[in-house]
């Protein structure tokens, strides 16, 4: 596994303990992400991918090991938390848009409040980054008056106008309907081009393929095996990481 | 014709005429059933009495009032009694529910004990008996001659005694428009203007609207003031009883108390509700953005929730105001009791019940549309909503 500790890491993860009451969710996990490198994190459901992640920006407390966000360690310190998460963008399943804001107000609220952004300022940014997933036309509209797919790209949008050095997918494209995933897609695929430092939990093996530097392989509460795509889809070690490829791939 | 009976829009129309045709021979009946009891009982009905004086006095009235004063004038001052009541006892229920709902809400557990033991108590309790509670409670407070005294003001048996500005009546209700307009006014800026300008520049625009408020009202006062007197009417012992200020009497503060507390407690538990209702993704989503938590709970959480509120609080405003008629049971002179009375004094049921009737469905059905109107102005936008 690659845990070397290095200096320029976006995210270091350092036997990282998760309980849920008496339930082992994460087991001593080890990741260690690159500035500029896309990581692909998949695995069965209840694996503890999404837990993982959320993890990385304190959505769950960790309860054990060290992880490390752009050089500042995540600890019970409000500052770094604060600090981390400015610099941390994460895109949800469900969207999580906030629906009584109009989707340009959805971009604007973060930069004005917490970059403390001058609104004009804020303004230009958040219908430069609309214009970058494609649907600067909506930005008037209310979440609500979008589709699943449209909500996704604001949502995706509305991350990068804090511009920050890390994103974090976590099943971005679970709750779409199959028309509108092609579209989610093409926005990450464009962001990876551009250099974005990438964790993406997905079952979208394709993307994984295409963009991926490397893919992590969960299942229960453990990385059993992390791989370059070529070789991750090709051969494989783990007799579990065979079995969820021939499901994930096997239609 | 057989065939025309199988047509459904037949049948409905057939229904309809059947349905109305049936009511409003029962209303007719009941109207015929009554002028014939009135008569032979040699009362006559209408609505003549409204312009005799009463001969009766009012222990409390906002507007001047003696018992020369015809009976509209006292149904007036019935109505405003009870908005004014009503008014009081909403405002103080809204913030008591809000403090306990956000207990119940919070993570911290013993304040979710309190909240919870809260509405159990105060829930479960019916509110005749919370009313005569605290009537009992301030009315064995000291007499006035060992009043409790904290700046200016005076707790007695007899009420509160509040010192009042000697001014002119009109420009003390100036005074308080422009005192409201003080609190109002930066809140709607703010609202309003949201993103449209920097925090900064935000909040400078609404200093200098509170302070331009609060400037006005100083000068209204200074020029109503009334001559020779000083700026302050204090209430002061004379003899045995107190003298100036202003009494706010003990069935008007028991009522008040009661309608607070109990409809504290059900106010607390929609707000609890509206809370709850508010998805845990909205949250996260601004926590990732880095937001605050105080930021998280004015901009997403309470926006959110309440919306989820609105409706049913409606609901309870509605409820909590025709609780005022409880003002009976203490001998304050809301509307219910102004009728009550003037039904032993004129005899005219029918028509002061309907007048009653007419004036509370009038009072609530105003709060229902303004609280529509509310709803609908904030409604989330759209119907493909998620999470």
């Amino acid at each position: 596994m690659n845990s070397t500790q290095s200096p320029g890491a976006a995210v270091h993860i350092e036997d990282l303990d998760k309980y849920y009451g008496s339930f082992h969710a994460l087991r001593k996990i080890n990741l260690c992400v690159q500035r500029g490198e896309k990581v692909v994190v998949c695995g069965p459901s209840g694996s503890g991918k999404s837990t993982m992640i959320r993890c990385i920006n304190r959505l769950e407390q960790h309860d054990g090991g060290r992880i490390t966000v752009l050089g500042t360690e995540l600890n019970d310190d409000v500052g770094n938390i604060d600090g981390i998460r400015r610099e941390v963008g994460m895109v949800f399943q469900h969207f999580n848009l906030f629906p009584h804001m109009s989707v340009l107000e959805n971009c604007m609220i973060a930069p004005m409040m917490v970059r403390k952004r001058p609104r004009a300022e804020a303004e230009a940014t958040a219908r430069g980054y609309l214009e970058k997933v494609r649907i600067p036309e909506q930005a008037m509209k209310f979440p609500g008056q979008l589709s699943g797919g449209q909500q996704q790209r604001v949502a995706i949008a509305r991350a990068l106008c804090m511009q920050p050095q890390l994103m974090l997918f976590d099943e971005p494209t679970s709750a779409l309907d199959p028309e509108m995933i092609a579209e989610v897609l093409d926005v990450m695929v464009t962001l990876a081009s551009e250099g974005m430092t990438m964790i993406c939990v997905t079952h979208e093996m394709g993307f994984a393929r295409r963009v991926a530097d490397r893919v992590v392989f969960m299942d229960g509460g453990e990385i059993v095996e992390e791989a370059p795509p070529a070789e991750f889809f090709t051969s494989c070690r783990s007799e579990r990481t065979r079995q969820f490829l021939s499901q994930v791939l096997g239609h | 014709m057989i065939s025309l009976l199988r047509n459904q829009r037949v049948r409905n129309t057939l229904l309809q005429v059947l349905y109305v045709g049936s009511l409003s021979g029962l209303v007719l009946a009941c109207v015929m059933i009554a002028r014939r009891n009135l008569a032979e009982q040699g009362i006559t009905s209408g609505f003549d009495f409204l312009f005799k004086s009463t001969g009766w006095d009012v222990n409390f009235s906002l507007l001047p009032a003696t018992a020369n004063d015809p009976y509209w004038w006292y149904f007036l001052i019935g109505i405003v009694n009870t908005l004014f009541l009503g008014t009081v006892g909403l405002m103080l229920a809204t913030i008591v529910g809000t403090i306990v709902g956000l207990a119940r809400t919070s993570s911290n557990e013993l304040a979710r004990l309190l909240g919870r033991t809260y509405v159990d108590i105060f829930r479960n309790i019916p509110l005749i008996l919370q009313v005569f509670f605290w009537y009992a409670v301030i009315t064995h407070l000291p007499t006035p001659r060992a009043a409790h005294e904290a700046f200016g003001m005076l707790l007695t048996s007899r009420g509160l005694y509040l010192p009042i500005p000697n001014v002119g009546r009109a420009a003390l209700v100036a005074a308080v428009v422009a005192i409201i307009a003080a609190v109002a006014l930066p809140a709607w800026l703010g609202r309003t203007s949201r993103l449209s300008q920097p925090i900064g520049e935000r909040l400078g625009i609404q200093l200098t609207a509170a302070a331009t408020a609060l400037a006005t009202a100083a000068v209204i006062l200074a020029f109503g003031r009334l001559p020779d007197l000083p700026l302050l009417d204090f209430p002061a012992l004379q003899g045995l009883n107190l003298k100036g200020g202003l009494r706010i009497p003990p069935e008007f503060s028991a009522l008040a108390i009661a309608i607070a507390i109990y409809g504290g407690s059900y106010i607390a538990e929609i707000v609890r509700g509206g809370f709850k209702a508010v998805g845990k993704g909205q949250m996260e989503a601004a926590l990732s953005l880095g937001l605050s938590p105080w930021r998280v709970f004015t901009l997403v959480r309470l926006p959110l929730a309440l919306r989820a509120m609105l409706p049913i609080l409606a609901n309870q405003y509605v409820w909590l105001m025709k609780a005022t008629t409880m003002g009976i049971a203490v001998g304050f002179t809301d509307f219910f009791m102004i009728v009550a009375l003037t039904i032993n004094h004129s005899g005219q049921t029918l028509e002061a019940i309907g007048i009653l009737m007419t004036g509370f469905l009038g009072i609530n059905l105003s709060l229902a549309a303004v609280f529509n109107r509310v709803n609908k102005a904030i409604a989330l936008k759209g119907n493909q909503l998620r999470g």
